[in-house]
């Protein structure tokens, strides 16, 4: 039995989808950066596996990939800090209680 | 082949001056000497591309340093030396410049790298070299709560839309095969091509800060610095728009409905922005939804799909974003409310007038800068007869009038309440000041030349 490339797309959709819903629905702030990860991981899943099937020859969407792990490495690290930050002054990293700016 | 690097001085000039500032313990005047220094680089970074050569062929078939790029970097790099300058001579908010100077030019250098980018990856690193140092210029006041939160809620949001729009960008390289722009083709890949557009669309629109995307924007701006603001809401508004046009260009042609989609969010950012501004008492949240405002006409410009409108949309994005940056910077010397510049024509004439200058631009009075922007860009909608664009960012523009017009009564016939911050005097920042004045109206004086370097006159 061979894998085809849906697969591999539908798991990335999946997985993209669960994180969307805890980046919407989760109350403390780290639970949210751990959701935008899992979206990140959704998205690399998702280049490799196009990589693989669409141009098994070049890795253009492997390098892709591995640019945007750095990178979102790079976010989650700023983010953590930034909530730190927060929890420094506030003692507390739930969203619900950040919210002395009102638009 | 080793040729193509020529191409990246000014983004090397750049980088060099943050890496000296930000390990500049040694430099002559440490905190205001390094902030100099990177003024200067910045400086000659804009003027390297401003005298360099236009229409230079694709680099590595990554990046191509054409004439709308070619403007667009100079904008950044220009704005990024004034900006530095305005802090050299001022301060950070009772924190140390050098660090904010050399997050700007971070973002500086990924912003024009942006500008010429051709590639789905370039534009990718680019884009987040430019947003990331914006994140801690927001939040730059580290006890300051209200500064942080803001901070927060433009990462989280932020992260969000670019998670998203790389999730398109995945699913258009996997249609098309390769992540050169010129390659991009959605052509007869049907609702998957759909999705990855519209996913794609989201992420930038949403960087942008259109509507209905724009939500974080005043809640981030009203918590932060208003020097931050002023760097942010500007500078990667020019690389932003510059690349949306670039990445438009390649994959409309295979796809009607982008216009639709496009003209719907200009619409929205158009009538939501100016509405919503006008209730407003704090400078920064009123800048904040008068940007939404602009980012709905550069979208006009991008409706058509049209190579003139898009050149239309980059001058009007540098055309926006000297005034907007100068009304900022004033607020970071007065204060945000609008109340505490009352009174500022009989405490400093010359300064009253010039925020005059700016919003008349803003609003797009001739002969300034923002008149010519708005005169291209509802050019470019009437030539692919969008008539109700036209006519929604006319009435719209009389609106933005209304707000504009609140800040000058204030400033020349409002009563003072309490003492408002009188601050030192700095000859550097009264520089960066009369600079954007400067260059407000050499901008309009200058629309038709530039233009025509664009590829963009009308006929």
């Amino acid at each position: 039995m061979t894998i085809g490339p849906s697969a591999f797309l539908g798991l990335a959709a999946v997985l993209f989808a669960l994180g969307l819903y805890g980046a919407v629905a989760r109350r403390s702030a780290v639970m949210v950066l751990m959701s935008l990860e899992l979206m990140a991981v959704a998205v690399n899943l998702n280049m490799v596996a196009l990589s693989r099937f669409v141009t098994p020859t070049e890795m253009t969407g492997q390098f892709f990939a591995m640019f945007t792990m750095v990178v979102s490495a790079a976010e989650i690290g700023l983010g953590l800090a930034l909530v730190l930050a927060i929890y420094r002054q506030t003692r507390s990293i739930e969203l619900s209680s950040i919210d002395s700016l009102k638009g | 082949m080793l040729s193509g690097y020529w191409h990246f001085v000014p983004e090397a000039l750049v980088v060099a001056g943050a890496l000296a500032v930000l390990f500049g313990e040694f430099l002559p005047g440490r905190d205001k000497g390094a902030a100099y220094i990177a003024a200067a680089l910045a400086g000659a970074a804009a003027l390297l591309v401003a005298v360099g050569g236009t229409g230079g062929p694709m680099v590595f078939g990554q990046v191509e340093p054409d004439s709308v790029a070619r403007f667009a970097r100079t904008g950044v790099a220009g704005l990024t030396a004034v900006w530095a300058l305005w802090v050299a001579g001022r301060g950070m908010s009772d924190e140390r410049r050098r660090d904010a100077v050399a997050l700007a030019l971070f973002a500086a250098a990924g912003g024009m790298l942006l500008c010429m980018a051709r590639d789905l990856i370039v534009m990718y690193i680019a884009l987040e070299l430019s947003t990331m140092p914006a994140y801690i210029l927001m939040g730059y006041r580290r006890r300051d709560v209200s500064g942080l939160e803001g901070a927060l809620k433009y990462f989280l949001l932020s992260m969000l839309t670019s998670i998203v729009m790389l999730y398109g960008l995945s699913f258009l390289y996997g249609i098309s095969g390769s992540t050169a722009f010129a390659e991009l083709s959605i052509e007869g890949a049907g609702v998957l091509g759909l999705v990855a557009v519209l996913l794609t669309l989201v992420g930038l629109l949403a960087k942008m800060s259109a509507a209905p995307f724009h939500y974080w924007a005043p809640d981030a701006y009203a918590g932060a610095a208003p020097a931050s603001v002023a760097f942010v809401s500007t500078v990667p508004k020019i690389a932003g728009i510059t690349v949306i046009a670039r990445l438009l260009s390649a994959i409309a042609p295979d796809m009607p409905t982008l216009v639709t989609l496009v003209a719907v969010a200009s619409v929205a950012s158009m009538l939501l922005g100016n509405l919503a501004a006008l209730p407003q008492s704090d400078l920064r949240r009123l800048m904040a939804y008068s940007g939404v405002a602009h980012t709905g006409y550069l979208l006009m410009a991008l409706a058509p799909g049209t190579d003139t409108g898009y050149a239309a949309a980059v001058f009007y994005a540098v055309a926006y974003a000297l005034p907007s940056m100068a009304v900022m910077l004033v607020a970071a010397e007065e204060g945000t409310e609008i109340t505490d510049l009352a009174q500022l024509a009989a405490r400093r004439p010359w300064l009253a007038w010039s925020v005059v200058i700016w919003l008349l631009s803003l609003i797009g009075i001739p002969p300034l800068a923002g008149f010519f922007g708005k005169l291209y860009l509802f050019g470019a909608a009437v030539d692919s007869s969008l008539w109700l664009l036209v006519v929604l960012g006319i009435l719209t523009s009389v609106v933005s009038a209304g707000y504009y017009f609140r800040v000058v009564r204030e400033m020349f016939f409002g009563e003072p309440v309490g003492v408002s911050g009188e601050g030192i005097a700095s000859p550097a920042a009264t520089v960066a000041l009369v600079a954007l004045v400067a260059g407000t109206v050499v901008i309009g004086l200058g629309a038709s030349p530039l233009l025509r370097g664009l590829g963009a006159l009308l006929g």
